[in-house]
């Protein structure tokens, strides 16, 4: 019997837990699994219907066609979408992963989402709890390691020279990790490193920042070892619930061999409403440090199958992005226009983002705000305020008389 | 034979029209269209539309790789699932534009295994959003053999290669082609060479014809005046792109929003390759009036009553009127282009002048890099 059947047979009896898998796969070199089941509350209205990760984001993106993108463009073959909060609009996004090339022999995307089970039920109440509640997922793949992604941020990175630098480490867990402005760093879990990049101390929103290391929920786990400390947990207490609370301090009280990956590209969370404008604000600059016109490393998205767009002869346009199936003959600056918007004569638009599918109507203006998916602005509406972004959330309808229905 | 089943022919992919340097590199039906087309997505999706479960799509080998290139496994089309059966026949002609192989043979095959009841069959160079399945539907209820789709049509659509039909007073009809009659007010039947037929008919009809046939359009074209047919009349847009002047105004077309709408608005969506572009990006000193766009340009100059494709940039201060820019085009700073049509991958120098006339528009060809001005105002 080789070892990797001898490791899997040990590997089922651990911590007295049975999990069956049926179809052991081939082994693989990684496997990447994205965490899409969060609420996102701090977007509001916008995620009142659908999960953050499927929020519509440039103009023809989603947001977690970042994450999966860069899967692609990584040569990661085998990805699983944990889901759980309003996963319906995200399920038929994500398909069976053909939009990223996951549809093929030895690769796929396949959605975990939770389920009941004579164990009981299997809400994911973390993010260390959603990996440990799919072990049977991960060992039907059989990864060498695991890539833990969130499918919520805005960046492009090869995850495949992230592996590299594990390997070359030796390490059991490297963590992603970005500078962050220093007055900025209590908001994150900052990471204290040694002259190797060893991680020595890990603060979760500290008070005092002793540096501006942030972690960006990005790691890579030796899978049978994580495995192993994700059962001995359950079995006894389970206190495993959360990577940055309880999975990181765990590692470091046990002298694991912890490192942080340095990242210095463009990455932003876009989990509030003010970063989710003020990172599509960044994405019309065609200098973004995005580089989104490089064709080498491409974001692929769903097709949405609509035709051109177009013009008419009383449209204005200034430093905007516009996409497949737009009608615009209003006045259009600094915005983006998202799949089949229509904007009609009269109106404005200024430092905007309007989501795919919205109408607005005559003599509209709209400036500093979000406009959801199918929403409706009716002919004269206002949608502005000074002191914050306002948003209008999905297939809201706002300023239309009811008798035109 | 399963009743419900229809297989669809799309024949004669190579035939080539009067349109000179466009059609060098590329068949008639893989002309780009309205920024983002192909000439051929609009009869695939009018196949796949109708829920046809089988295809046979017939070309010339030579076409080979622009085809291969646009359609690859079909995947945009559906053509690739497992309740589709998608065949691409590659056939060989001599100089006299004769069959070299007898390709008949693999159509019969391919529709004695279809299992269907009803064959469509249509040619590649109408252009036409059609809902297939009503004609299905009313070719069923009727007893005859063949259902000749049709449009009344003004001269300036018909070309000489074009078949026209009278239509009897008993309903039956019957056929004639004869360019140089044309009165320019008058309204004809042009055939839109969209034939719907029994299975079993065709197939006999194939095995008894002459295998050395270009094309099956042109079988069934004889065969209007000799069988009763059935006729049906189709009211949508229509454009038939046979030379320039008719492939540039089809294009101009989708500038008036009731044609667009007409063509890429109704209930029946047309599908094309994806090609994951970035968004379109518009400079602080752009103007975009009238005009279509796909996605990935940057447009930093003046665009007017015109069509760019996909990966295109006009730099500063360029203006582009009445003009078709095919994908990947680079346009230089203060250039000039008026009634033009720049074929994929053209470059045009700073301050160049490219001006052709209203009806007979300038054409660069695939990969030139234009240096000097270009101007020819004459009309045809």
């Amino acid at each position: 019997m080789s070892m990797k059947v001898l490791s899997l047979y040990k590997g089922f009896m651990e911590g007295g837990k049975v999990i069956y898998s049926p179809n052991i796969m081939m082994k693989i070199e990684m496997l990447a699994m994205i965490l899409a089941g969060g609420q996102g509350t701090r977007l509001g209205a916008l995620t009142k219907h659908i999960a953050k990760p499927a929020v519509p984001f440039g103009g023809r993106y989603r947001i977690i066609d970042f994450t999966l993108s860069n899967c692609t463009n990584s040569g990661i073959n085998e990805v699983g979408v944990v889901t759980q909060y309003q996963p319906l609009a995200l399920n038929s996004h994500l398909g069976n992963g053909s939009s990223w090339g996951f549809d093929g022999i030895d690769s796929g995307l396949t959605i975990l989402q939770p389920f009941s089970s004579s164990d009981g039920e299997k809400w994911f109440q973390g993010t260390a709890h959603a990996i440990y509640q799919n072990i049977a997922y991960i060992d039907q793949v059989n990864p060498e390691y695991i890539l833990v992604l969130s499918g919520d941020h805005i960046y492009k990175m090869n995850y495949e020279e992230m592996l590299d630098f594990h390997k070359e480490k030796n390490a059991s867990l490297t963590v992603a990790v970005i500078e962050v402005p220093i007055n900025e760093a209590s908001r994150f879990g900052i990471m204290n490193t040694d002259e190797s990049s060893r991680i020595i101390e890990f603060e979760e929103k500290p008070e005092e920042p002793k540096n501006n290391l942030a972690s960006m929920g990005i790691y890579i786990f030796n899978w049978q070892r994580l495995r192993t400390v994700l059962i001995n947990s359950y079995s006894k207490d389970g206190q495993m619930i959360d990577f940055g609370k309880h999975v990181i301090p765990s590692y470091l009280d046990s002298g694991e061999n912890v490192y942080a990956y340095r990242f210095d590209g463009y990455w932003k969370d876009v989990g509030t409403i003010d970063s989710l404008w003020e990172a599509n604000m960044e994405f019309i600059n065609i200098e973004n440090d995005l580089d989104m016109r490089n064709h080498n490393w491409r974001i692929y998205s769903k097709n949405t199958i609509s035709p051109p767009h177009f013009f008419t002869e009383t449209a204005v346009i200034k430093n905007s992005l516009i996409v497949d199936g737009c009608y615009i003959a209003g006045e259009i600056k600094d915005s983006i226009l998202s799949t089949d918007v229509r904007v009609k004569e009269g109106s404005k638009i200024e430092k905007s983002v309007i989501m795919p599918g919205a109408t607005i109507g005559k003599n509209v203006f709209i400036k500093n705000a979000i406009i959801g998916e199918n929403a409706v602005i009716g002919d004269n509406a206002t949608v502005y305020s000074e002191e914050e972004i306002s948003v209008v959330g999905y297939s809201e309808v706002i300023g239309v008389i009811s008798n035109e229905y | 034979m399963n009743t419900n089943r229809v297989s669809a022919i799309i024949d004669n992919v190579n035939c080539y029209g009067d349109l000179h340097d466009l059609t060098a590199h590329r068949p008639l039906a893989m002309l780009p269209f309205d920024c983002k087309y192909r000439l051929l997505d609009f009869q695939l999706s009018n196949v796949i539309n109708a829920n046809i479960q089988a295809l046979f799509l017939l070309m010339n080998q030579d076409d080979m790789q622009s085809v291969f290139d646009h359609i690859n496994g079909g995947k945009e089309w559906g053509l690739d699932s497992l309740r589709k059966k998608f065949i691409m026949h590659f056939n060989k002609k001599n100089q006299e534009g004769e069959s070299e192989q007898d390709f008949v043979s693999h159509v019969v095959d391919y529709l004695r295994k279809s299992g269907s009841e009803i064959t469509v069959i249509t040619g590649s160079k109408m252009l036409c959003n059609i809902d297939l399945k009503a004609i299905i539907k009313i070719h069923k209820q009727n007893n005859r053999s063949m259902t000749v789709v049709y449009k009344r049509v003004t001269s300036e659509n018909i070309s000489c290669d074009n078949l026209l039909i009278d239509l009897e007073s008993d309903g039956n009809i019957s056929s004639n082609n004869c360019k140089e009659e044309l009165e320019p007010t008058e309204k004809y039947n042009l055939c839109m060479d969209i034939f719907i037929v029994r299975t079993e008919w065709i197939i006999e009809v194939l095995e008894n014809c002459d295998k050395k046939v270009e094309s099956i359009i042109k079988i069934l074209r004889e065969k209007i005046n000799n069988i009763s047919c059935m006729n049906y009349e189709y009211t949508g847009y229509l454009s038939n792109i046979y030379d320039i002047p008719s492939y540039y105004r089809a294009n101009m077309d989708m500038l008036q929003p009731s044609k667009f709408n007409s063509l890429l608005y109704s209930n029946q969506k047309i599908y094309t390759k994806l090609a994951n572009e970035v968004p379109t990006y518009y400079a602080e000193n752009s103007v975009a009036n009238n005009s279509h766009f796909a996605s990935g340009s940057i447009v930093d100059g003046t665009v007017v009553d015109s069509l760019i494709s996909r990966r295109c940039k006009i730099s500063e201060a360029a203006v582009i009127e009445q003009s078709i820019i095919m994908a990947s085009a680079n346009i230089g700073k203060n250039a000039y282009i008026k009634n033009a049509i720049l074929d994929k991958n053209v470059i045009v120098d700073e301050g160049v002048r490219i001006i052709g006339a209203d009806t007979n528009p300038v054409i660069i060809k695939k990969d030139s890099h234009v240096t000097n001005d270009i101007v020819n105002r004459r009309n045809v």
